[in-house]
Order: structure tokens, then C-alpha cells, then sequence
């Protein structure tokens, strides 16, 4: 590629967050910007949301960190939200919240009179094409995060003809719609989708009938459910566009999840970042990220690919992820003895990986065990329980383990 | 008194409605049929022949490459003089604005037309017009009316689009599992409940199962500017009744025409009195 060595700006890595444990996870690992939920106005009900004072808290240990908290502020208002809304833009841009995630023009132009918080324009507006980047450019926004149905090509050129930010997600869960369009929470369990309500129906099953009301029965039911998106192969051609964020989806995903795919990320970034001509494609990245996903994942509309390859009809549903087998929290350097706090089930003689944002993977063999009596045990089974193992290499606090595949 | 506009199914006039929104192929979705630029134009002047109203929507997400075809239509419908465009991409909105446009413009973001200070903002831009979101209610419609200038258009008879997608759903189904299938509709069904969905060149589109039925509404709509009758998917005969019906009800015949209606199709109230939940767990 011509412009291999025109990186001029590394991309920002975007993480979520559903509370502030595993925002602080999201950037020890190495994410730039963390966006969260408030207690109002944000789309994901069901995770567990930020109250004023987390945002201030959070927003301090970014900063302290040299990183970025956005908020999102993307709810579709109805006439009940207004009254409330000025107040609480204010309230973010006293905490020190460094932009905010928005899906309804109203709340650009609120803003932008009442406050000095940067606006980001939310994927739930499916930006697509360049006259709407120049739209937001206009209203204030200085960056939109980009509808998931668009291609590289329209990304170079929507790159070249408006200067604004462009944030794109890379990798998570899609919405078998355009963001937006759907309302088939609201129809089929009255709950809002562009309110927070979300109730993934397009992850159930349907019949399907022809015209004439005949069945059309594969060996699988009917399904919106879609796989999900994932463009570690692509990272390089997107920094190579000029993208400047690059977005994980997941407020409401474990610590463990975001750790993995916030750490693997940043690694990709960093690595092609430093030595853009000789960069290559490390599949125990995609390894590895596909041990934490638990569901296949494509790159979807990128490279404007969005036929059957990229449907799930094998009933699939995301499992519970036994991987994750602990997370380090204290570490002596003296006796090389690590406090670890369990998370799944692991016994003497398991083959673990530790990684963490200071240390490369490290291999162990688990030898011995001993409890937080020090008594020496063979199994670690009890969720949250304390113990104690050597590790050899100097491991830190919020370095994980997992299982060693 | 409102004006009744109807989503036609054919290029017929019908003497009893006061206009039409139509769709323009490669531009429109969620429309029962899309016109080709010259079929619309032809289209277009009949009705204005006719002097009733004529408003095209234009109602896709736009991609790049949708542009240049998006401003020439554009050009065309102005030099026409239509009553509006409904946009659902603000490409719509910046490509009249530089172009200096004088078309009426109907903001139509579907689901995202839900209260009132959103429609001062665009209304503000020189927007007069705006197509609320079938999934208030009517006290949100009327408290819309209070607090807006803008012209409204209400969704009051039809199926309801609930879910578009730029994937073909149905296609990558059949592919899928080797099926064979030329319907031009086909349903979904969930507990007993049918589900229209159609798979076209753009993309996918699921329907409500059920029709909505606002007449009982009508009396208490007489401020809002346009109703809007959805024929998708009913019977031509049937529809022309409706439309009859919504033309001439009062207090007096509401209750026969609602019972009416109600007899003729598989109908319910969408969310005119029904909120949707908007939940938010509490930290405490």
C-alpha cells in the first residue's frame, strides 16, 4: 500500500463498559476511550448503568490514565424525556466527561448551547454517506460513529470528502437491521428498542410461509440472528483509511471479554502502528478471540459481504464462557507467589495462560495449590474463592487467567 | 379537518382520499408499490391534474453511490413542485439545502419522530413538515401538535413497518437450505400471529401482524394536518371503504365504521394507547 508510511494518527481503541470494574479493566488493558451509560438516556437498559458520581469517578481515572470517557446520550426521545435533559448535559460537562454518544439532533443542539461537551453522532442514525457526515459536521458533531452497513470503498471516500472523525465499530454484535429501524422489541414485548429496550428479537426463531401460507421449512427454523462482527484482519486497511476510532461493541460483556478482546486489539494496533511494512497477520489473535466470543464472527459489510455466510440457522446461542479462570491480585515478587481470585472451576496439574496489559503471554502448569489458610488444596471450586499458586515470571494485579488451548 | 392521504397500491386516482405519498424505485422502501422516475412524473401530474396532493418519499438509507441518482430525483420532483419529500437520510436534507431546493420537506426517521422538540429543531431548518412515528401515543401525537408548528402526518390505517434491513433475509434463508420460492410476500409467524416480510433489490422489511385501526381517534385528531391510510397488502375494494370511511367519520358513525373495519381485516391499535416500556434499572 502507497501510504504505509503516512500513519499520521494511531487510531483510538474504543471500549465499553457496563460498571466501573470493568471500565478500569477496559483501560488497563489498553484501551484509549471507554464509553459508557448513564443513569438516563442511554441505550442499553439492561446493563448496569452509570450514576453522576461513577461518571465523575470514572472520568478521573481515565484522565489520570491520559484516557477518554464518552458517554452515551442515545436514547430517541419522547416528549416525557425533554424536561430533564439540559440538566443532566450540564451535569456531564462538570464531571469532566469528554464527549458524548447521540442518536437525536435535539440533544446536538442542546448541547452545543448549554454545554461544552464534545458530540459524537451514534451508529443508531446509520450514517452511510457523505451529505449526512456533512450534515453533522454542520450541526457541531466532530465525529460520527458510521452506520455498520458501510463498505471500505464508501469509507476512502467518505474519508476524502468530509473532514470529520469516523468511528467504526470492529467488533461485536450486529444488528440484523440498520440501527434504527427496527422496532420489533416495541411490537413484540412492548418494550422501546430505541429507548434502551432491546429484547434481540432478531435472535428468535420463526416459521416462514410463502405467499400462499405454505411452510418453507429448512433444516432450521427461521432467523433475523446474524454472526457477529469481527475485523482483526482488517484493522490495518482501516488505520490505513485514516479511521480515527475503532470501536468494541458490549456494554453488558464480562470483564474477562473485554480484557481478551481489548487487549488482542491493542496489540494489533500497536504492532502494525510501529512497523506498517513489515506488519503480518498473527492467527493466535483470531484464536483466541474466538475462544472468548463463543460465536462465529465475520467481517459482514466491509467488504460488502452480507449474504448467507453471514446468518447464524444453527440454533447457536452464545454459552456461558468457562475460560476465564481467575484474575491475579496480589503478586510477591520475593516467593513468586501469586493471590489469585477464582472465577472457574481449575485444579493442580491445569495448562493456564496469564495475560495482562504489562506482561506477554505467559505459560504456566499449575503445581501446587494452597487456600487462603494456606492449607494445600487440589482444586479451586468455589466462585470468588482466594488462593495462592507460583508463578514463576512476574505476573501484576488485573492480569487474568484462562485456560490454555 | 385532516386531510386523508393515502400509500397507494397501483397508479390509479382515487376521488376520495386528498393525496398520496408514493416511492421511487431504487430511493423507497416500506411502500406497497415503487414507481420508476418517468411512471412518477406521469403519476405526479395526474394527481396535481386532479388537484389533490402528492408527496414522495424517498425513504432509504442512502449509500454513496445512491447520491447522484438521489440529486437528480431531487431536481426532477422540485421542478415539479410536489407537496414534499419525506426523508429518512439527512442526505436528503444537506443535498436541498446546497441546492438551494424549494420542495417542502417531510421529516420521516420511521421510528424516530417521537416528540416535540426534535421537531422544532428541524423545523427551525425550514422543515414545515413531519411523519410521526407509529409507536406513541395519542396523547404523545397531540402533545407533538401543542408544542409544534410543524404539519403532521399521522399513520392511522395499514400495517406498520417495524424492521428494515439491507440484508435479504428471506433470500439468504432459502439459499441457505437449498429451498425454492418465488413469492412476492412472505410471512414470518410467531404464536399465531403472521408477520408480512419482503425481501426486494434493497433489503428487507418485516410488518406488524396486525392492521392498525385509529378511527376511533379521528375526532379527537381534528387538529392534526394529514392522516395517513397504508393500503400494503389489502384488498383494493376493501381499502377504498376505508378510505371513504376515515373521509366522512364523525361522533355519530365512528363506532359503525370502527366495528366495521374491525370486521373486514385483522386490526388492532398499534400504540395509540399502549407506552412502550422504557426501562432502566436503578443503581440504588
Amino acid at each position: 500500500m502507497n501510504n504505509k508510511m503516512n500513519i499520521i494518527k494511531k487510531p483510538e481503541l474504543l471500549a465499553p463498559a457496563g460498571d466501573i470494574e470493568r471500565l478500569k479493566i477496559a483501560l488497563l488493558y489498553g484501551a484509549d476511550a471507554v464509553y459508557i451509560g448513564g443513569s438516563m438516556y442511554s441505550l442499553r437498559a439492561n446493563a448496569i448503568n452509570f450514576s453522576i458520581d461513577e461518571i465523575k469517578e470514572s472520568v478521573e481515572f481515565a484522565h489520570n490514565l491520559g484516557k477518554k470517557i464518552y458517554v452515551t446520550v442515545n436514547i430517541i426521545l419522547h416528549n416525557e424525556e425533554i424536561d430533564l435533559l439540559v440538566d443532566y448535559l450540564k451535569e456531564l460537562d462538570s464531571v469532566g466527561v469528554d464527549a458524548i454518544i447521540v442518536s437525536d439532533p435535539t440533544v446536538v443542539s442542546l448541547a452545543k448551547e448549554n454545554t461544552n461537551l464534545e458530540i459524537h453522532i451514534s451508529t443508531q442514525q446509520s450514517t452511510i454517506n457523505y451529505e449526512s457526515m456533512q450534515f453533522w459536521k454542520n450541526t457541531g458533531a466532530t465525529r460520527v460513529v458510521m452506520g455498520r452497513e458501510v463498505t471500505k470503498e464508501e469509507l476512502v471516500e467518505i474519508k476524502n470528502k468530509v473532514d470529520i472523525e469516523i468511528e467504526c465499530f470492529i467488533h461485536g454484535a450486529m444488528c440484523a437491521s440498520y440501527s434504527g429501524r427496527c422496532v420489533l422489541s416495541n411490537f413484540f414485548t412492548k418494550r422501546d428498542s430505541n429507548r434502551g429496550g432491546c429484547s434481540q428479537i432478531c435472535r428468535w426463531n420463526f416459521d416462514l410461509l410463502t405467499e400462499d401460507k405454505e411452510p418453507l421449512a429448512g433444516e432450521k427454523e427461521f432467523t433475523f440472528c446474524t454472526k457477529d462482527l469481527s475485523m482483526l484482519k482488517y484493522i490495518p486497511d482501516m488505520i490505513d483509511i485514516g479511521i480515527s476510532s475503532l470501536k468494541i461493541e458490549g456494554r453488558m460483556r464480562s470483564i474477562y471479554y473485554i480484557a481478551t478482546v481489548v487487549n488482542i486489539y491493542r496489540k494489533v494496533i500497536d504492532e502494525y502502528c510501529s512497523n506498517p511494512e513489515n506488519y503480518s497477520y498473527n492467527e493466535k489473535y483470531e484464536k483466541i478471540l474466538r475462544n472468548c466470543a463463543n460465536r462465529d464472527s465475520v467481517p459482514q459489510f466491509f467488504n460488502n459481504i452480507y449474504d448467507s455466510s453471514c446468518q447464524y440457522y444453527n440454533g447457536r446461542e452464545e454459552v456461558s464462557n468457562q475460560d476465564f479462570l481467575g484474575i491475579i491480585l496480589d503478586y510477591d515478587v520475593n516467593t513468586k507467589m501469586a493471590t489469585i481470585q477464582q472465577r472457574n472451576y481449575f485444579k493442580v496439574g491445569d495448562k493456564i495462560e496469564i495475560f495482562g496489559p504489562n506482561i506477554n503471554i505467559i505459560d504456566v502448569t499449575i503445581d501446587k495449590i494452597w487456600d487462603d489458610n494456606n492449607n494445600e488444596i487440589d482444586i479451586v471450586r468455589h466462585p470468588k474463592q482466594i488462593v495462592k499458586f507460583r508463578i514463576d515470571e512476574q505476573v501484576y494485579p488485573n492480569d487474568l487467567i484462562r485456560v490454555k488451548k | 379537518m385532516s386531510k386523508i392521504i393515502i400509500i397507494p397500491s397501483s397508479n390509479q386516482l382515487n376521488n376520495d382520499c386528498d393525496g398520496y405519498i408514493i416511492g421511487i424505485n431504487g430511493l423507497s422502501v416500506n411502500l406497497p408499490i415503487y414507481f420508476e422516475v418517468e411512471e412518477a412524473i406521469s403519476f405526479i401530474r395526474k394527481v396535481k391534474d386532479n388537484n389533490q396532493e402528492i408527496f414522495v418519499a424517498l425513504n432509504k438509507n442512502m449509500h454513496n453511490d445512491d447520491l447522484p441518482f438521489l440529486e437528480k430525483v431531487l431536481i426532477k420532483l422540485n421542478d415539479l413542485k410536489v407537496n414534499g419529500i419525506l426523508y429518512y437520510d439527512l442526505s436528503i436534507f444537506n443535498i436541498s439545502k446546497r441546492l438551494k431546493l424549494s420542495n417542502e420537506l417531510v421529516w420521516a426517521q420511521e421510528h424516530l419522530t417521537t416528540n416535540y422538540l426534535t421537531c422544532n429543531f428541524w423545523y427551525e431548518r425550514g422543515v414545515n413538515y413531519v411523519y410521526v412515528a407509529s409507536e406513541i401515543t395519542t396523547d404523545e401525537i397531540l402533545e407533538i401538535r401543542q408544542n409544534t408548528k410543524m404539519k403532521l402526518m399521522v399513520p392511522i390505517f395499514g400495517y406498520l413497518p417495524m424492521f428494515v434491513s439491507k440484508r435479504h433475509l428471506v433470500k439468504n434463508y432459502l439459499n441457505y437450505f437449498n429451498l425454492e420460492d418465488n413469492s412476492k410476500i412472505n410471512y414470518i409467524t410467531k404464536k399465531d400471529n403472521e408477520y408480512p416480510i419482503i425481501d426486494n433489490e434493497l433489503g428487507t422489511t418485516v410488518y406488524s401482524s396486525h392492521i392498525l385501526n385509529g378511527i376511533k381517534e379521528v375526532p379527537k385528531m381534528k387538529d392534526i394536518d394529514y392522516l395517513i391510510l397504508n393500503s400494503f397488502n389489502t384488498n383494493e375494494i376493501d381499502f377504498n371503504e376505508v378510505i371513504k370511511m376515515f373521509k366522512k367519520v364523525d361522533a355519530n358513525n365512528v363506532v359503525k365504521y370502527d366495528n366495521k373495519i374491525n370486521q373486514t381485516f385483522k386490526t388492532n391499535h398499534g400504540f395509540l394507547y399502549e407506552e412502550t416500556i422504557y426501562k432502566v434499572k436503578n443503581n440504588e
